[in-house]
């Protein structure tokens, strides 16, 4: 299967596929989806998916989008892109429409407003097991804990705005972290 | 009304080219324009649009167009295309152009140096989300306890997580009316 040369999906084809993936998949489960999809559709081999991969992760925004259309530029240029772009905004754009429709049209009512407070807290539970889950992640160097530490800080009380904290804190990771590669592996 | 139709682009256009680390670490950003600086919505509002970004798939940023919605009550579904136009085009735009440049640099080694790097503030940036998140929902013990057990179901077991919060939803309704 993987064997088979790359051939090109038409734009519609991609468009519907990522439309598939993004109206139905949740978190993680989209960068398999799409890994599964276009693998076992033969638009690109392993390698190829796996730059695309990091592509999407090194650039701001999300990463499913930026791998949706990483997926259509590699087999159809700009427009193979743009259909991909479709693809994988308009239908969370329309389901978070139909969501804020109903929410605006009840959220007064008691029932409704207490369903949301609870899942309010629901998605707080969710983001503080992300955080645990990155910090733990960072816990073999003590310098990235404190960096880390020291950015909640700044945003919390001092409340420094993003393209700041990005500059400093940022900033001083990748030159810690372009410290460490040069101790660890010599300049020839 | 052009006025916030252009305060919502430039804010979230702005807020598109920062979402490194997958869009993390955009939150207390987005939370101090919309609320804070143009005071569109509510913190609790905020809160509550954050959750049904959660909830819905696709990226958890599409909740920006709920802000949109919110911020032009005279033109909701325009608000909300701006908003989100906003949140995705520009990223959306760098990594096409990029994608012209990415072939030259295969194994660069900046590239592991600058994701790894840049690693710890987006993580500083998540915990200052659940701060921002924290401001717009209810506090106390029983909250709390359900925000601590969420957050343990999903290290712990494998629910996913939208069902987390609707069965925090649950609890809401009969204990948080």
């Amino acid at each position: 299967m993987s064997n088979d040369p790359p051939r090109p999906p038409s734009l519609a084809r991609i468009a519907l596929t990522f439309a598939a993936i993004s109206s139905t998949a949740f978190g993680g489960g989209q960068k398999a989806s799409i890994r599964e999809q276009v693998l076992a559709l033969g638009w690109m081999d392993r390698a190829a998916f796996l730059e695309g991969l990091e592509l999407a992760q090194i650039l701001p925004g999300p990463n499913i989008l930026n791998l949706a259309l990483y997926c259509g530029q590699k087999t159809r240029g700009i427009p193979g892109a743009c259909a991909a772009f479709v693809g994988a905004a308009v239908p969370p754009f329309a389901i978070v429409l139909i969501a804020g429709a109903l929410y605006f049209k009840y959220a007064g009512n008691p029932y409704v407003h207490g369903a949301l407070r609870g899942c309010a807290l629901g998605a707080l539970g969710l983001t503080v097991a992300n955080a645990l889950q990155l910090s733990w992640d960072e816990r073999a160097d003590w310098l990235r804990i404190a960096l880390l530490a020291i950015t909640a800080l700044a945003v919390t009380v001092v409340k420094m705005p993003l393209p700041l904290v990005l500059i400093v804190f940022g900033g001083l990771g990748i030159l810690n972290e372009y410290a460490r590669s040069r101790r660890t592996q010599p300049a020839p | 009304m052009n006025a916030t139709i252009a305060h919502l682009l430039s804010v979230f256009a702005e807020l598109s080219v920062l979402g490194f680390g997958g869009g993390k670490g955009i939150i207390p950003e987005m939370h101090a324009q919309a609320v804070g600086t143009y005071h569109w919505i509510s913190s609790e509002q905020f809160a509550q649009f954050y959750t049904i970004g959660k909830l819905v798939p696709g990226p958890t940023t599409i909740f920006a167009a709920l802000v949109g919605y919110a911020a032009l009550p005279q033109r909701p579904f325009l608000g909300a295309a701006v908003a989100t136009a906003g949140m995705f085009l520009p990223s959306s735009l760098i990594v096409i152009g990029a994608d012209r440049f990415w072939a030259r640099f295969e194994n660069a080694p900046w590239r592991a140096i600058f994701s790894q790097g840049l690693a710890p503030a987006i993580v500083g940036l998540v915990w200052s989300s659940v701060w921002t998140i924290a401001r717009g929902t209810p506090s106390g013990p029983l909250a709390y306890a359900l925000v601590a057990i969420v957050a343990a179901a999903m290290l712990r077991t494998k629910v996913s997580a939208p069902l987390l919060v609707l069965l925090a939803g649950c609890v809401g309704v009969v204990l948080l009316r």
